[in-house]
């Protein structure tokens, strides 16, 4: 009896058991578009087919968007990706960062819901629309979540829009609080924000943390980036994983001279992947304070440009991987990680890929952290900034190759005819080249200027990532493959900047990047000046010489690629070139009457979609062609060879990653477009209606 | 027809001439900034001394996101070479006045007022090296229509 009982007691235990996890996750459809990469694993990946090679190219504007009134001013930079869950669409707009419910298939506006935080807002690091938000559903209540620019956690009713009181206070989360620390100068102005889409799994809301760009910080000190997880119903704290390890930490001893205390950023800035069958999630780590100056945290520098993986439920770490020791190339790990199940020599591995800045895609074992192909420890040259800690080596890929340029050499110079090479040589002989890894330098009148780079500040992969195929274990990447980043370090006034060398360039006036208000006032310490380069007036007024030939980049095409690599085998399949010919190359002058392939464009903010046989991407330039007028192209590639196989017109660059849904029966792909004179506005495009 | 026809187009260019002799009289009279003698970047829309001004009002608002040397940054994007240059080739130049106006600097947009933007526009065409001329850039959007930005100079198309 007594035994029965139990048993039945613990069935029951069971069913609850189970129907909670049920219930709990939220099952998606292929047909709906439920986080900001389709899924948890970054895919960006729907195998959705109406819309296919042979149809692409009639695609029809099925609806628009505008977003000019969802804050006081429009905007200029609408870089959403939408959701779409039973026939709505979610998404972050305009400068107030307003969220928005719009029927899928009209487009019309169901709720909108704005937070007005004055000087809070005012003051925030990451201002204007966001990347996105996060639905979650336990099949009864329906919840949308954000991050205000301010760094609250919002928790919103689907259905309504109106605030879930019962979510933190009021519905709210002060993430400037309860975070282990106290953020400085104080709650209002303390710099901290997030603009990427919270992450929810399971019950979990994943939150990092951004702070401003960090060429020229006004101090080694700031405040830090940690991870969060929170209950998803309450908004109470579930966990938090210290980003720069606490005294007594693991890790700790990777800052010497007692350097994690004071040093900040470090934060998780991207999107965060999960696995929620092994319950990990995995962190994507951006630099720490400095991008291009650690002598202030001498040693390697944990967790910063690290892969970190947690436990789901408890934040505590599992492994890490850091990517680049003792960072100085701002080579933020800045993209969703892959989450990958593939074959390596007839071997199943849960493999997790890293896209990067510097064109390496890092794949491990996602639960174990170990190689999936051999990393290797390289020697990389020293530098000498004065104070500068360098670390000796740095981890190495052996596969797959790497896919974009992340070094400069003569060899990558324009090549288009022998003068202009000649010329592009001239203008680099100013500045130091080389590898991957090549050391910033001391910025000199004379010369060096400064370390010309790529692959790292803008990338490579920039903040949109990559894409991956799991029918076929492809991952599919954008990459600018000419986004040159000068790197010169000048001593700092100490009214400037507490740090021995920022970002600068020798013969300029040294200036700290300012945050909203700062150095406005009549109190506001003056910057120091420095003399004026010799020979000034060579560019017009300017005193220096631009990185471009009459508009044409320094380096050589194809400026920016999309490159599809088998994760199976760690080979690339194919590189095409994205992007229409500039206007300015294609009617240039000195290249009249040549006969130039698509060369793409240098540009980091490309997202990918993949499909049932397309990878879509839209251009982030504008072009004239004989073929359109002015605007960009949506174009779509066959996935398997990289061959374009439609195209259709947006009258200004893809600012978003493209999505793709079905509602009733018909696809549809929605784009943010905006930039130049073109404020933000998601488009929406579907296959024209059959005659009637 | 053709007669009557003939003279209508007649009477039509005598009025539209006096229209315009009428309409630039307005503009001088009325205005205290003169047209613009500039039609497109190449013909010499700015003076130097307005884009040195503007080299010091660039580095005091824009430079700390676009960069020293405006290669643009993490979050900003570049203001010289190919990317810039296709983005605003073919627009009258008051579109991208309007722009910086109204959404620039980022922390505090809209701010500015129009001599300081446009004495920054000054230093942009500059870098981007446009040729100097006698008249400075206008600051109403009115007579920045006029000025076309074009990427390549007008005679050098193919």
């Amino acid at each position: 009896m007594h035994r029965t009982i139990r048993s039945v007691a613990a069935l029951i235990a069971c069913l609850v058991c189970a129907s909670a996890i049920a219930a709990a996750q939220y099952r998606a459809k292929d047909t709906e578009w439920p986080t900001y990469t389709a899924d948890l694993a970054g895919t960006r990946y729907r195998p959705l087919d109406q819309i296919n090679a042979s149809n692409f190219s009639q695609l029809e504007v099925a609806w628009r968007f505008k977003t000019d009134s969802l804050g006081n001013r429009p905007e200029y930079k609408l870089e959403g990706t939408p959701l779409m869950v039973n026939g709505v669409l979610y998404a972050t707009a305009g400068s107030r960062r307003a969220v928005v419910a719009l029927d899928a298939e009209t487009g019309e506006l169901m709720w909108v819901h704005g937070e007005r935080e004055g000087k809070r807002g005012a003051a925030a690091p990451r201002q204007l629309s966001g990347r996105g938000l996060a639905y979650w559903s336990d099949g009864k209540l329906e919840r949308i979540l954000y991050v205000t620019p301010g760094y609250r956690l919002i928790c919103l009713d689907a259905k309504t829009g109106g605030i879930v009181s019962s979510f933190g206070s009021g519905g709210a989360v002060d993430l400037k609080q309860n975070d282990d620390q106290e953020i400085l100068p104080d709650i209002t102005t303390g710099e901290i924000g997030y603009q990427s889409a919270p992450v929810v799994a399971g019950d979990t809301v994943i939150i990092g943390a951004s702070f401003r760009e960090g060429m020229t910080p006004k101090s080694m000190r700031n405040n830090k980036g940690y991870v969060r997880g929170f209950d998803v119903r309450t908004g109470k704290r579930l966990w938090i994983f210290h980003t720069i390890p606490k005294r007594g930490e693991p890790g700790y001893d990777t800052w010497l001279d007692g350097s994690a205390e004071y040093t900040g950023n470090t934060g998780v800035w991207t999107q965060i992947s999960v696995d929620e069958q092994l319950g990990l999630a995995y962190l994507p780590v951006e630099s720490p304070t400095g991008d291009y100056y650690g002598g202030h945290r001498p040693g390697n520098n944990l967790y910063g440009e690290s892969l970190v993986c947690v436990d789901l439920k408890t934040g505590q770490r599992k492994w890490h991987r850091q990517l680049v020791h003792h960072p100085l190339w701002d080579m933020d790990i800045s993209s969703a990680p892959l989450l990958a199940d593939i074959n390596v020599n007839g071997r199943p591995v849960k493999a997790v890929a890293q896209p990067s800045k510097q064109g390496f895609l890092y794949v491990f074992d996602r639960e174990t952290g170990k190689d999936v192909w051999p990393m290797e420890e390289r020697p990389v040259e020293k530098g000498t900034v004065p104070g500068e800690w360098y670390a000796p080596t740095q981890p190495f890929p052996t596969r797959p190759p790497a896919y974009s340029r992340n070094g400069v050499t003569i060899d990558d110079l324009i090549d288009f005819t022998p003068a202009l090479r000649a010329q592009a040589q001239s203008i680099v002989s100013k500045y130091k080249l080389g590898p991957v890894f090549t050391p910033p330098v001391e910025s000199k009148v004379g010369g060096p200027l400064a370390t010309l780079t790529l692959g790292t500040a803008s990338g490579g992969t920039n903040w949109p990532g990559g894409s991956y195929d799991p029918e076929t274990h492809t991952a599919y990447l954008f990459a600018c493959n000419a986004c040159l980043t000068p790197i010169g370090m000048v001593a700092s006034p100490k009214e400037v900047s507490d740090m021995r060398y920022i970002a600068g360039t020798a013969g300029q006036e040294v200036r700290i990047r300012t945050g909203p208000g700062e150095n406005a006032g009549a109190d506001a310490p003056k910057p120091a000046r420095a003399p004026q380069t010799p020979g000034g007036g060579a560019g017009g007024a300017s005193g220096f010489t631009p990185l471009n030939i009459d508009g044409l980049p320094l380096i050589k095409p194809p400026y920016g690629t999309i490159t599809a690599i088998n994760l199976d085998r760690g080979e690339i399949v194919w590189q095409i070139a994205h992007g229409e010919t500039p206007d300015v190359i294609r009617n240039h002058p000195a290249l009249k009457g040549m006969n130039l392939p698509r060369t793409g464009q240098s540009t980091y903010n490309v997202g990918t979609l993949v499909t049932k046989t397309l990878v879509i991407a839209g251009e982030a330039q504008v072009t004239t062609t004989s073929e359109h007028p002015r605007g960009a192209m949506l174009r779509a590639y066959d996935k398997t060879n990289g061959k374009e196989v439609g195209a259709v017109f947006l009258p200004a660059p893809q600012s978003g990653s493209p999505m793709t849904y079905m509602v009733n029966g018909k696809q549809y792909i929605v784009v943010a477009v905006s930039g130049g004179a073109y404020s933000g506005e998601y488009i929406a495009f579907t296959l024209p209606s059959p005659e009637q | 027809m053709r007669v009557r026809h003939g003279k209508t187009i007649g009477l039509v260019a005598a009025m539209l001439g006096g229209f315009l002799l009428l309409a630039l009289y307005g503009a001088s009279a009325g205005q205290e900034q003169s047209a613009p003698e500039a039609r497109s970047v190449w013909d010499g829309a700015y003076t130097e001394a307005q884009a040195k001004r503007g080299e010091e009002l660039y580095r005091k608002h824009c430079a700390s996101c676009h960069g020293a040397m405006l290669t643009g940054g993490e979050t900003a994007s570049p203001l010289t070479g190919g990317a810039f240059l296709s983005n605003w080739n073919g627009l009258p130049l008051d579109e991208l006045f309007e722009r910086i106006r109204r959404s620039m600097p980022q922390d505090k947009p809209g701010k500015l007022n129009r001599q300081t933007n446009a004495d920054i526009l000054a230093y942009v065409l500059s870098v981007n090296k446009f040729p100097a001329g006698k008249s400075e850039l206008p600051t109403q959007g009115e007579w920045l229509r006029q000025i076309k930005f074009e990427t390549n100079k007008p005679n050098e198309k193919k």
